[in-house]
């Protein structure tokens, strides 16, 4: 990866080199206009995402036994891997001008509103829809933590909800929220989908969006190399300083059973419901929406559609190869991470500490080099080396696909392999056993539900992201959102429905039920191996 | 003194119902043993307040507090641990037993030092507790229920998690807490040795139950 790394920042620099001018070109007020808005679009978002998003958190933590509370958190979960381009077009049909709910206001007789979700506010709330579930599920496993003792002793010492919240709640979370925050505001200030489609105007353009017009349709490409070193500058800084804010948190424990549901004063609870209903609402509808659109659309008319058919194939073999290199290369790292965090091997080595911090920081190096600006690395590399465009973008798709999957793979599966050296490494090195034994015996088995649920992700994420496709996408090279976007745009909403509902469909089937189906078979292995003991 | 009456309770899914009766005079220990699941922990909740009873009544004093929330209850409870906020010092761990706005200064604060002082952590006052140690948590604690004067203290396996000698200064304190503040102590324990120490009377749980057992 920082091989990966270097090679692109290394032809970006060169042709930087070759277009002296570049640089002062971009860097005009043109390009403050793209970095003002970009910065205010990111802080609004990134603030109203934690608010909402712990507000939500905070609600469910305390509501611990309601019907469908499983599949509710299940679908916040799924909210990282919902593609974006569909969820846009779904908030469209529900907030556009002649959406759902202005339907439903002329049907009631009132005047219907001015659609909103072209600008500003509709970017910020694209970007709370995703990133309020994200801090919200979050969220929930640190307040879930909170040992029940302290749940116990604040009730019993009288204090109301705010001194809850700031004794135990805030605290249980505060070395979380910095390093949520520095990453939502990433995610929101290198955001292309989303503003793609509903930025309105030019003004509202982030940096991102900005190269992709510098390549496609100005055909600028130093001004698009002056904003990717731009970007990449900024969010380089960003990523140093979330990684320097992360911190460990010692108010946590085992998530308790939901044993207690302490009661709470009416009014509470009802808030809490009205939070959890509210949300549930808004999050759902542009899900109906698209489902209920994408019934009616002509799905023979789809399937003998070839570019749809190609589009299909391409992002289900792209999304089947992105996964494998994933689970390959989050296993190694997630090795490499646990042989230099662990007590028996080399965390007291001198040089583990360094290793181990750049381990870290080249693990969330897809957050400071996003994905057009990887894609520009790539599209650069091509046309200065030559050869087939169409290898090159696979490369360039697949590279960018593992490194937008690898910081949430990592950070899933190295805490259960340092885990596993914990408990195992004595009696592994006593018993002589070597790597490729200590996989298949020992951590194979114990990291299986990290490895599904990277594989449902990783699968999930491919398979949805318009970022390297726009730049390297033809009439030979085509993938589904690609489609979508290009439905879209010739307005050809019958078909944009139907891809949309079966990019929905196969997402939400391969990240909701792939890891439940797997899961079921391993609990059957389990209880098949104690009727046999 | 404080009276169970067949104080019953049942979790849903479970067949086994608990049925307690009890009393316990201020001033008195009262220990309580049992094996892992017997309800241990579900006598002292239904006390505290975080568990309702299906029947049976609790009263202090003559006076029935069993529909009373927890912070009502003439209840305090000292937990085996996370009994403290560890982002604050011992005072305000302390004086969020009397006044939950955590006053700095005033009588309330006044009041929480010198009760902090009386078990020997004059020199920790303003000291974060995540860097006490066990058992100087434990008194930080031990403190707070002191000044809360509740009548009832509840401790469940409060010191099985520090040493010897430490074990034994902490007996000594809830012996001292007891007979000269006239509390009700129910302490729950694994361990007999601590029953023996200090305790006026000894329950152990068998199938739901209370027995009695010669201390």
């Amino acid at each position: 990866m920082a091989a990966v790394f270097v090679l692109l920042a290394a032809t970006l620099l060169y042709q930087l080199a070759s277009h002296p001018d570049s640089l002062t070109l971009s860097l005009g007020p043109r390009f403050a206009r793209t970095l003002y808005w970009t910065t205010v679009q990111a802080t609004i978002s990134t603030a109203l995402s934690i608010l909402v998003g712990t507000l939500l958190a905070w609600a469910l933590s305390y509501r611990t036994r309601f019907a469908g509370r499983g599949v509710y958190i299940a679908l916040l979960s799924s909210a990282m891997v919902l593609p974006t381009l569909v969820i846009a077009l779904g908030i469209v049909t529900v907030l556009g001008r002649s959406g759902w709910i202005n339907e439903a206001l002329q049907w009631l007789e009132f005047s219907p509103f001015e659609p909103f979700i072209f600008g500003l506010s509709g970017i910020v709330l694209a970007h709370v829809y995703f990133n309020a579930s994200y801090v919200a599920r979050t969220l929930l496993g640190r307040f879930e933590s909170i040992p029940v003792e302290q749940r116990k002793l604040t009730r019993s010492l009288g204090l109301n909800a705010w001194q809850r919240f700031k004794m135990i709640e805030l605290p249980s979370v505060s070395g979380t929220l910095p390093g949520v925050s520095i990453t939502i505001f990433l995610l929101c200030f290198t955001s292309f989908s989303i503003v793609l489609m509903l930025g309105g105007s030019p003004k509202y353009n982030t940096l991102e969006v900005s190269i992709y017009e510098a390549i496609k349709l100005d055909f600028d490409l130093g001004r698009a190399l002056g904003l990717a070193l731009t970007q990449l500058s900024i969010c380089a800084v960003l990523i140093i300083l979330a990684s320097r804010l992360r911190k460990d948190n010692r108010l946590i424990s085992a998530p308790t059973a939901n044993r207690y549901q302490l009661k709470d004063p009416v009014m509470l609870t009802g808030i809490q419901y009205i939070v959890i209903v509210l949300f549930g609402l808004i999050f759902l509808l542009p899900l109906t929406a698209v489902v209920i659109d994408g019934m009616s659309a002509s799905f023979i008319k789809l399937a003998g559609d070839k570019n749809f058919l190609l589009a299909l194939s391409t992002s289900l073999v792209i999304a089947l190869l992105s996964t494998v290199l994933v689970l390959f290369s989050s296993v190694l790292i997630a090795i490499a991470y646990a042989t230099l965090a662990t007590q028996q091997r080399l965390a007291n080595n001198r040089i583990s500490q360094p290793l181990l911090k750049l381990l870290r920081f080249s693990s969330t190096l897809y957050l400071a080099v996003p994905s057009l600006v990887l894609g520009l690395g790539f599209f650069l590399l091509a046309r200065g080396v030559g050869g087939a465009q169409i290898l090159w973008a696979v490369i360039a798709l697949l590279t960018s696909n593992v490194l937008m999957v690898l910081p949430f793979a990592i950070a899933a599966l190295a805490p259960a392999m340092v885990k596993c050296a914990n408990r195992y490494d004595k009696l592994a090195f006593s018993l002589g056993l070597k790597r490729w034994n200590r996989w298949r015996l020992i951590e194979s088995s114990l990291v299986k539900p990290e490895l599904i649920y990277i594989a449902s992700l990783a699968f999930c994420l491919s398979l949805g992201d318009l970022g390297v496709i726009a730049l390297f996408g033809n009439q030979d090279f085509i993938t589904l959102p690609w489609l979508l976007f290009q439905k879209m745009g010739s307005y050809r909403t019958d078909e944009a429905a139907g891809i949309a509902l079966i990019m929905l469909a196969i997402t939400l089937a391969v990240f909701l039920l792939l890891p439940r189906l797997f899961a079921g078979k391993l609990i059957k292995t389990e209880k098949a191996h104690h009727a046999k003991a | 003194m404080l009276r169970l009456e067949n104080v019953r309770f049942r979790y849903s899914g479970s067949d086994t119902t608990y049925d307690f009766s009890m009393q316990v005079a201020a001033g008195e220990i009262t220990c309580i043993s049992g094996r892992s699941g017997s309800g241990k922990s579900t006598l002292l909740d239904l006390i505290a307040g975080f568990l309702k009873p299906v029947d049976g009544s609790l009263t202090w004093r003559d006076i029935n507090f069993t529909q009373l929330p927890p912070d009502k209850r003439p209840v305090t409870t000292v937990f085996q641990q996370h009994n403290l906020f560890e982002h604050r010092d011992a005072i305000d761990n302390v004086v969020v037993g009397i006044n939950p706005k955590i006053p700095k200064k005033g009588r309330d604060a006044e009041l929480a030092e010198s009760v902090l002082a009386s078990v020997g952590l004059q020199d920790f006052i303003h000291t974060r507790v995540n860097l006490l140690s066990g058992g100087q948590q434990q008194r930080v604690a031990i403190a707070r229920a002191i000044l809360r004067d509740s009548g009832v203290i509840l401790l469940d396996e409060p010191f099985s998690a520090l040493d010897q000698q430490t074990r034994a200064d902490m007996l000594h304190l809830v012996r001292t807490l007891a007979t000269e503040k006239a509390r009700a102590v129910i302490m729950v324990t694994h361990d007999l040795r601590d029953c023996e120490a200090i305790a006026d009377s000894h329950y152990e749980i068998e199938h739901g139950q209370l027995h009695k057992r010669v201390v």
